[in-house]
């Protein structure tokens, strides 16, 4: 009886519960790694919901991973059109159905292994990484991790990892005031399970050879390239991560894009020629994300990046044209 | 939705038109629902168009904006917005059921909005810089980019979900490209 009441009251308080063992760094950071090759090394499935702005959209996922490693991923929305996404390791494919239309695409794959060693160096630098008491999310207990910006250039992170896998449960971004811009959340999970190759297979792939099959989004290119861009003021605590040319869905030519980052937080860099119509100077956001685009001499500038307004902006401002790049 | 349009289709009896007006008056999601067919009927009639929500947001840019009438928006970029948004989205319901109805989603002949352009061409300039720089929600025009971003990200990379949650609105993206 007295058990119950403990497990009880340990269920109604759960941040108060263990309060005594929160604010271990090391710890925090240790959480975090744990993490960081979860989604992509467990077996799962289950419904989340993903809010931004005033919005939720629920989804549901399924991710396999088979015996040599292969990554199996089901993932469809429950709201709204139907929209179905399976992906085998590096190819994702977009299932349609309202207009009966498949898109093909390769992903690259990932060239930022989550947090390396050196990113995490670059995490407890730039935030301060608490290691929190447990909470509860669709009915797992989940250890949470909170990452505090250490200066107003980034945003906060609060994750609640479940104890055992550590898959992330739920995850915020908090602005400048502590408010969540963008969030996903499990409503509903199951850890595990043996691998089965129908469920993560789309439930059109019967009639799919009657649909129009787009692959155009296959012919990406990119290449490493010294873009002859350069930040006169780079903000603190970010590098610059990779510099390349690419093609751009829409351009004719290559545009230069260059990645800074704060071994979390990442802001991109496009540079392209101006189009002959100047567009407007603009700031939008897309969750957490910011965008910014300015004219900067002959070339169009977009700078976006899941940070505050303000350091996409800084940024912007202090991009400069030094080399002979073509 | 089904009985929204159900309704403007005149299938509806009088009781069953009753009661589903009395819930379009109570029912934000629907209403605008109902609103965006409504659009997409002018649409297909060529008739000159005003884009989703117009009331709305011509109210709010004036607030921002005096100066900006047109909606600027390329009807390709609608796509976008779509997953990004969900179900209750009324640019989502208004591109989808444009498309269907234009047969070739991936080449946008007549846009909805009346903004004259293609992902190809520079879009025109519809209003001067604003004085003040106020954030506003990202249209799709910047979905490109967006997808570009996310590959580089260490937190998507991190958050196991996030990327295919920004996945999901891919969709979109990849639909608008040209």
């Amino acid at each position: 009886m007295k058990a119950a009441w403990l497990i009880l009251l340990f269920l109604a308080f759960p941040a108060t519960g263990l309060a005594a063992e929160q604010d271990d760094p090391e710890d925090g950071l240790s959480w975090l790694k744990k993490m960081a090759s979860a989604s992509r090394r467990l077996n799962y499935s289950g419904t989340f919901v993903h809010r931004h702005a005033d919005q939720a959209e629920t989804s549901r996922i399924v991710h396999y991973v088979n015996a040599a490693g292969g990554e199996f991923e089901k993932l469809e929305t429950l709201d709204g059109t139907a929209r179905e996404i399976i992906r085998t390791n590096d190819q994702v494919t977009y299932y349609l159905p309202d207009t009966k239309t498949v898109i093909i695409e390769k992903r690259v794959p990932r060239r930022i292994p989550a947090l390396q060693p050196e990113q995490l160096a670059d995490v407890s630098q730039n935030y301060l990484v608490r290691k929190r008491g447990m909470d509860r999310v669709a009915g797992f207990g989940c250890r949470e991790v909170v990452l505090e910006p250490r200066d107003n250039l980034r945003y906060g992170y609060q994750f609640c990892i479940e104890a055992g896998s550590g898959l992330p449960l739920r995850a915020r971004t908090l602005n400048e005031d502590k408010k969540p811009i963008e969030s996903f959340a499990f409503t509903d999970l199951k850890i595990g399970g043996r691998f089965n190759r129908d469920k993560v297979k789309s439930r059109y792939a019967a009639e799919v050879r009657h649909w129009k099959i787009d692959r155009s989004a296959l012919a990406v290119a990119e290449v490493p390239a010294d873009t002859g861009w350069v930040l006169i003021q780079q903000p603190p605590g970010f590098r610059k991560l990779m510099e390349l040319k690419r093609s751009l869905a829409g351009r004719a030519g290559a545009v230069s894009h260059i990645v800074y980052s704060d071994g979390l937080a990442a802001v991109s860099v496009f540079i392209e020629p101006l189009p002959k119509i100047l567009p407007a100077r603009s700031l939008s956001h897309q969750g957490a994300v910011n965008i910014y685009t300015r004219a900067v001499a002959d070339y169009l500038v977009t700078v976006l990046g899941e940070t505050p307004a303000a350091t996409v902006m800084q940024i912007a401002n202090s991009l400069e044209f030094r080399g002979a790049a073509k | 939705m089904d009985k929204i349009s159900a309704l403007m289709d005149g299938e509806l009896d009088e009781r069953q038109s009753r009661q589903l007006f009395s819930r379009l008056k109570q029912d934000q999601e629907l209403l605008q629902c109902w609103r965006t067919f409504h659009l997409i009927g002018d649409a297909l009639r060529g008739e000159r168009a005003l884009s989703d929500d117009f009331d709305r947001r011509l109210g709010s840019r004036l607030l921002s904006e005096p100066t900006v009438l047109a909606p600027r928006r390329s009807t390709a970029r609608h796509i976008t917005a779509y997953a990004l948004s969900a179900a209750a989205s009324l640019s989502a319901v208004a591109w989808v059921g444009w498309v269907a109805f234009s047969g070739n989603p991936l080449v946008p002949q007549s846009p909805i909005a009346q903004a004259p352009s293609t992902p190809n061409t520079p879009r025109p300039v519809t209003s001067p810089p604003p004085t003040q720089m106020t954030s506003i929600p990202s249209d799709g025009r910047m979905n490109e980019y967006l997808i570009a971003h996310q590959e580089f990200s260490p937190s998507t990379a991190i958050q196991g979900v996030a990327p295919y949650i920004r996945g999901v609105s891919d969709t979109q993206m990849v639909t608008g490209r040209q």
